[in-house]
């Protein structure tokens, strides 16, 4: 009898424990709605703007350098977020622009820090299904950050990884980047024909082709009217890159930038050089290896192309 | 008996643990876990970059230049901020 008594307390001894394991796991588990992300407009826009980019992440193993970095080069500010001492905010004159988020290199095969390309929906969860329908994957499922809105990583079905985000508030409104801001995208792929469908179902993208010689393959998406993003077929030796986005920052002098730049510990990975819209662009990478552009804009830019 | 008893309850609870942790663990790219923030990702490495031929252009458009099919590309957002896109085909991100 006696014994059985004790087989009685060591059960209910056992379910309590296994309770509070759960509970504590439900708890860590849970732990992504805890960190405050701002919303990306304050007061709230109410606009939306499917397709456009709204923001960007550097995953990267050093904040640290990171923030000596891109402080020194655009001027950036930082600033922590309560819930998650990795994730820091990015400001250029008080307003977030990205974040910069602290993970270590995985071990294994070779990994490249990289920034993370958001583009707006209105709904994530069926951004989620249309990519998965149409050849694309889930890297990252759906979250919710109680400010900001909910987010999911993907990849597209030539495996170039970006972001959705519905943003609680609305979509920041349309108006031209100031010099340190985010002014360009583009998408580098090996399949530019699979491409552009798979983005014009998941955002409604209107498609031009901008076609010539010597650049072939070269599609602006366009929403509201507006071009949102490049997509070009990789350079003719395109096995040696990965799919990819590739964010510009809007700087008044290319070629200053570079060289700061390589003074910061950063690479010059494509030398500034003309492009479609008149001024100078040029690719570049930080200490870390993650790979970024800067682009020149002025209205006083020759319209003509570059020869 | 008691060692036995003793055995049983620490093997249970090394198990309950182990489900416990494992329930923590999401997918992701290069195996996120659910801690604190969640969406980060590294690109596969060992690529190397550039290529890019004199007439490779990934710049967007200026405005009014003419796509295949005769019809105007448009540019990003131009206005100011706090003043509206500037109109269709004028510039940017804003962001």
């Amino acid at each position: 009898m006696n014994r059985s008594k004790r087989s009685a307390r060591n059960l209910v001894r056992q379910v309590l424990c296994a309770t509070l394991l759960y509970a504590v796991a439900a708890a860590v588990h849970a732990a992504p709605g805890a960190v405050v992300l701002p919303a990306l407009t304050d007061p709230a826009s109410g606009e939306r703007h499917v397709g456009k980019v709204i923001w960007a992440d550097l995953v990267t193993p050093d904040l640290d350098t990171a923030k000596h970095f891109y402080g020194a080069l655009f001027g950036w500010t930082f600033r922590d977020v309560p819930g998650d001492p990795n994730y820091t905010l990015v400001l250029l004159d008080g307003e977030p622009l990205a974040g910069l988020f602290k993970k270590p290199l995985p071990s294994g095969p070779a990994a490249q820090p990289a920034w993370l390309t958001f583009l707006a929906v209105t709904d994530v969860n069926a951004a989620q299904a249309a990519a998965q329908q149409h050849g694309g994957k889930v890297l990252v499922k759906a979250h919710d950050y109680p400010q900001r809105g909910r987010q999911a990583v993907l990849a597209d079905p030539d495996g170039a990884v970006f972001a959705v985000l519905a943003a609680k508030g609305g979509d920041p409104s349309d108006y031209l980047a100031a010099p340190g801001e985010w002014i360009w995208s583009s998408l580098l792929v090996k399949d530019p024909q699979r491409e552009t469908a798979f983005y014009k179902t998941l955002f409604g993208y209107d498609v031009y082709d901008l076609a010539s010689e010597g650049d072939p393959q070269h599609y602006v998406l366009s929403t509201d009217g507006f071009a949102r993003a490049g997509l070009n077929a990789l350079p003719a030796d395109s096995m040696r890159r990965h799919p990819h986005w590739l964010n510009f920052v809007r700087v008044t002098d290319a070629v200053d930038t570079a060289k700061k730049a390589i003074g910061l510990g950063g690479r010059v990975l494509v030398a500034p050089r003309l492009d479609r819209h008149g001024g100078q662009l040029a690719v570049l990478a930080d200490p870390s290896g993650a790979i970024f552009g800067v682009m020149e804009w002025s209205d006083t830019d020759t319209k003509q192309e570059p020869k | 008996m008691k060692r036995v008893s003793g055995s049983c309850k620490l093997g249970s609870l090394a198990l309950l643990a182990l489900v416990a942790l494992a329930a923590c663990v999401v997918g992701g790219y290069d195996g996120d876990v659910g801690v604190g923030y969640v969406g980060g990702f590294y690109e596969p490495g060992g690529y190397e970059y550039g290529g890019w031929g004199g007439g490779y252009r990934v710049g967007p458009p200026r405005g009014g230049e003419r796509a295949v099919g005769g019809r105007g590309a448009p540019s990003i957002p131009h206005g100011a901020r706090g003043g509206g896109g500037g109109g269709h085909g004028g510039g940017g991100h804003g962001r």
